[in-house]
């Protein structure tokens, strides 16, 4: 027992497999929890998808299976409900088998061949469910399984889809203004000399009345009677080339497809010249109908517009840069390239594919390069804070696909880097499970950073898709048998090691422990790195695996992997962190914030120990106060008061009747709120105020005392101005 | 705006703001008003001018309709689009012309005579109907411009040309009427005497979408002379009807009008209770519902009337008819 667990500690330390540890790789194994999906065809899942040609308002991306769920909802109903659900999943799993064989086509025509290959037997309850489940179907499209060609299939999909809502949007923008502008023209044209002259009266009434009328006296009289105002020459002309500007383009989203980055680059710049002059003329369009155009001011600011380039906002109305890329291919320069422009905000949307995950770096074979290339982009677009960007394997697009298609129609560049599961796997792993494990294994995590989300990092970045995204590793529930066949569970959890155990590359970072030389010094990695990447130093980390036919196995992991899946836990905390889970900050604030509550409270309690300490004391000459009186309370503030004498009106509740203007217009004035006041007292008499107040419909003119003692009558006026003091 | 209009709009929307000028109260003005001095009119004018100024309502963007009466002269001395149409007609014209340019702001100017007698059809389904628009009707009690007649407001036993024995009836009340059809969505009163609270009641009816109805109870010196003497002089006789959803009074005038009550304009029962007191005259926003639908919205046409449509549309009437060449 004791030299089994040298040896396998001298495994563990050395990547030397010694007596009794065997390789894995003839062995074709694969993680535990992988093990029951082998036939994949079997399982109903996400995949195969349906490229949908739906219009729009409809989902352009549909599963197979969730397709024929609705089917199902449809027909699916009655006393043959099981009949039909049963005829149903043979159909859809032959059409998953041919799919997985390499079969390509639209849903109709895999259907047929599906259908024909079933019904070869000649059941006719079988042929009854089928063309009742066709009855119903009513979408078709490109079928397409989890393959190293669906990334691009599928995102180029969405983008067409995306543009050409986009591009019949903008048509009918621009047909609209043209409509409106030749409207302009034409009423104008309708109003002049021409337009009422005889000959186009006559032709606008028709034949049937064109000797009932005299078109000449008609076409005088609405000529000298018709509006002065005329569509002046600069006007026309400006109008004039509106149109036929709006009228000359029109785009296609096929030219806007590009292979290379470089090619996108050329198009863009070659073609912003063209874009801007067409954005500023839709915006000179609206000003023109709206009648807001001002000639000379707005000319020098179309002037200055043309020589800009585009804002975001106008920008977006135009269809976007579609580039598919692979990681595989990228150089330094191009990701460079790249780089710069995403930060720049060319309206690009790129797909970055990274078909191998795992390839050894340039530092040494047990150290996966894991997507280096797209990971710097992704860090560089995130980093621009303007950019859409969404990290997804291809397991998980079918789940992404509101996401993929906010991040299509997103109005700035967008990145989508995809990890399509192709790779040197043992044991055949398809590309659906190779991805899905590189997502649980936290190898490729999936997240979107949508910048239109909202202003701060907890609206606009997401990893919620990513299983038990608040754990280090996503546990699962393994249920087998022992060897007395009795049932066992245990939980697991999918590591990055579990991961690299499927690739044939770190075969020799593994090695398997015979069943007779298990000990309790053996603990599962997650377990193992619990302690830090050197682990516990008298355990030996091993992962579950699983042979064909369903044996488990241990294998011990070499100390390189361990600090490999530590190094992968530590980028999976990072970015936890960006997601808001187990902020640090938040948490120490919690904690310092716990800290002053409790410090606080704890004043308080001693605070209160003391007052009460305070009153026990004090009671004798408590009584000797209750006698003060209470403070007293502030009197009210008193209004603003006039000086005694001043003649003055309360403005603010001048109705405007005009009567104290027509008394005197130089001595009321009415303000900017035309409510009156009194402007000038020198420009009337007191016998005027008198009489303004008295005229006064709401009384809010007060004579006060005369100004003039000299003025006649002044003994009468002043009996007549008490009532409005 | 519409849906079509929303590509241009942003901006569109900045380089017209850029351009706009500043427009004074002055800039609304047009003309002297031939109004006799002292009446209500001239307070109203003075109002919706100062929301125009103060909302900065383009002169071009803006509409006053009206019907026929004193009330009617308003937009003849408003510097703005104006339509001074037929007795009683004033709301389906505003109705059309809100259809038709949802994006041009749209007054009524009606008064009791115009509004509530031969245009009543009309102002019961314009409050059902419930069109953007603010309406005001200038409640003087009596047709004015025809020289003295009674009017559905008239108080009982008021002796005018049609009826030299004084008035049969009690007075309609407006606002009662106008809380009972269904769909209302914004009631006021105001008095032209208090022209603080005027204002901020036509404000409040102009950021309303919906039909704001405002009734405005004012004086009339030439026909009605002293008539509502006794309710301008004592303050009391004045209901002021505050509440943070509805008119606030600034503490001057809450010095004068002391007679105030605080009710909610979402309590459309309430509301009806007090509409039906005449006597302190309430003054202040009665019911407010902004979420009563509006019948552009329910009936937004999307259709482009291009020159196209209209030829095939009369292209498509013509054919009905055979016409032959001898006219038969």
């Amino acid at each position: 027992m004791e030299a089994d667990l040298q040896a396998q500690l001298a495994f563990v330390l050395t990547g030397r497999a010694g007596a009794g540890l065997s390789p894995i790789a003839p062995l074709r194994l694969r993680p535990a929890p992988l093990a029951r999906y082998r036939a994949l065809t079997t399982l109903r899942h996400d995949y195969p998808l349906v490229l949908t040609s739906a219009p729009a308002g409809e989902p352009v991306i549909l599963s197979l299976s969730g397709l024929f769920d609705v089917l199902l909802g449809e027909v699916g109903v009655g006393t043959d409900a099981e009949r039909l659900r049963h005829h149903a999943f043979r159909l859809e799993r032959k059409i998953r088998e041919a799919v997985a064989a390499g079969a390509t086509g639209t849903l109709s025509v895999l259907w047929d061949q599906a259908e024909r290959q079933l019904l070869t037997g000649g059941e006719s309850l079988l042929k009854d469910s089928c063309a009742r489940l066709r009855g119903v179907l009513s979408v078709d499209g490109e079928v397409v399984g989890c393959d190293r060609a669906l990334p691009v299939r599928l995102f180029t999909h969405v983008w067409q889809r995306a543009q050409a809502r986009k591009v019949r949007r903008m048509q009918e923008e621009i047909d609209r203004l043209a409509r409106k502008l030749s409207d302009i023209l034409g009423a104008a044209d309708a109003n002049s000399e021409t337009g009422l002259g005889a000959e186009r009266l006559r032709a606008s009434v028709g034949r049937a009345f064109a000797n009932d009328f005299d078109f000449a006296a008609m076409s005088q009289l609405l000529t000298t009677t018709r509006p002065v105002v005329r569509l002046s020459d600069v006007r026309r002309a400006r109008v004039e080339h509106l149109l036929a500007t709006l009228r000359s383009h029109s785009f296609a989203p096929a030219d806007f497809v590009f292979k290379t980055l470089g090619d996108a680059l050329e198009a863009h710049a070659q073609r912003l010249p063209g874009l801007t002059a067409l954005a500023n003329t839709i915006t000179a369009a609206g000003l023109e109908i709206d009648g807001g155009y001002r000639d000379g001011a707005h000319d020098a600011v179309f002037e200055a517009l043309n020589g800009r380039e585009l804002d975001p906002v106008d920008r977006a109305r135009f269809p976007d840069y579609l580039v598919c890329l692979n990681a595989d291919t990228l150089r330094a320069a191009d990701i460079a390239k790249l780089t710069e422009a995403l930060c720049a905000g060319v309206p690009l949307k790129v797909l970055i594919q990274t078909d191998d995950l795992l390839e050894p770096s340039q530092f040494g074979d047990s150290h996966p390069s894991a997507g280096l290339a797209a990971r710097k982009l992704v860090q560089a677009a995130i980093d621009a804070a303007d950019v859409y960007v969404l990290q997804s394997p291809s397991s998980h697009l079918y789940r992404f696909r509101d996401q993929i298609l906010r991040g299509v129609e997103f109005a700035g560049p967008t990145l989508f880097s995809v990890h399509s599961g192709v790779g040197e796997w043992t044991d055949d792993l398809p590309p659906y499970l190779a991805s899905a494990a590189a997502l649980e294994s936290r190898a490729f995590p999936a997240f979107v950073y949508d910048p239109s989300a909202g202003p701060d990092w907890a609206s606009r970045f997401s990893i919620d898709r990513n299983p038990q995204a608040e754990h280090d590793w996503p546990a699962h529930d393994l249920s087998y048998e022992d060897e007395s066949l009795q049932r066992m569970s245990e939980e697991v959890r999918f590591t990055l090691v579990d991961l690299l155990a499927c690739d044939a590359r770190y075969a020799g970072y593994f090695a398997r422990v015979p069943k007779e030389q298990w000990n309790g010094c053996m603990i599962p990695v997650a377990e193992f790195m619990a302690n830090g990447p050197r682990g516990l130093p008298d355990k030996v980390p091993y992962v579950l695996m699983a042979d064909s036919s369903g044996g488990l196995h241990r294998v011990l992991v070499d100390a390189r992997l361990i600090r490999e899946a530590w190094r992968s836990r530590e980028q999976w905390r990072s970015l936890q962190e960006w997601a808001g889970v187990h902020s640090s900050h938040v948490e120490r604030a919690l904690a310092r914030e716990r800290q002053a509550r409790e410090a606080q409270a704890q004043r308080e309690a001693e605070a209160r120990a003391a007052e009460a300490v305070a009153v026990v004391e004090a009671v004798p000459t408590a009584a000797a106060a209750t006698g003060a009186a209470p403070a007293p309370v502030a009197p009210p503030e008193p209004a603003e008061a006039k000086p005694p004498g001043e003649p003055y009106i309360e403005t603010l509740r001048c109705s405007t009747c005009n009567e104290c203007t027509k008394i005197n217009d130089r001595m009321f004035k009415y303000n900017q709120n035309k409510q009156a006041y009194i402007a000038d007292l020198k420009a009337g008499t007191y016998a005027q105020m008198v009489q303004a107040a008295e005229s006064c419909q709401v009384a809010v003119i007060h004579p006060g005392k005369p100004w003039n003692p000299d003025e006649p009558g002044l003994e009468e006026l002043l009996k007549r101005a008490e009532a409005f003091a | 705006m519409s849906e079509q209009a929303t590509m241009t709009n942003g901006a569109t929307a900045c380089l017209l703001r850029m351009y706009d000028e500043q427009h004074e109260i002055e800039d609304y003005q047009k003309g002297v008003p031939r109004w006799c001095t002292g009446c209500g009119d001239n307070a109203i004018l003075a109002a919706v001018q100062r929301l125009c100024r103060d909302e900065g309502l383009r002169p071009e963007k803006t509409v006053f309709v009206s019907g026929i009466g004193c009330s009617s002269r308003l937009p003849h001395y408003m510097n703005t689009y104006g339509f001074h149409g037929l007795h009683g007609r004033a709301l389906p014209v505003a109705e059309g012309i809100r259809m038709v340019r949802p994006d041009l702001a749209v007054f009524v100017n009606t008064g009791d005579g115009d509004c509530f007698s031969i245009g009543a059809a009309h102002w019961v389904h314009a409050v059902r109907y419930n069109m953007n628009l603010t309406v005001m009707v200038h409640d003087n009690q009596v047709y004015g411009l025809t020289k003295m007649q009674v009017s559905p407001t008239s108080p009982r036993g008021l002796k005018t040309n049609t009826t030299p024995l004084g008035a049969h009836l009690n007075p309609l009340q407006p606002l009662t009427v106008t809380l009972g059809v269904q769909n209302v969505s914004f009631v006021a009163q105001a008095v032209d005497w208090i022209p603080e609270v005027l204002y901020e009641i036509v404000r409040a009816a102009y950021h309303h979408r919906g039909l704001s109805f405002i009734r405005i109870v004012q004086r009339c010196p030439e026909f009605m002379p002293g008539a509502l003497d006794p309710w301008v002089r004592d303050p009391q006789r004045v209901l002021i009807l505050r509440h943070e959803r509805g008119l606030k009074l600034s503490p001057a005038l809450a010095q004068i009008y002391r007679n105030q009550l605080e009710h909610d304009p979402s309590n459309i029962h309430r509301a009806r209770e007090i509409a039906s007191t005449p006597d302190p005259i309430p003054v202040g926003i009665l019911y407010h519902n902004p979420d009563a639908p509006c019948y552009e919205d329910l009936r937004r046409n999307m259709d482009q009337r291009t020159t196209d449509m209209i030829r095939r549309g009369l292209e498509a009437e013509f054919d009905k008819f055979t016409i032959t060449s001898h006219g038969s």
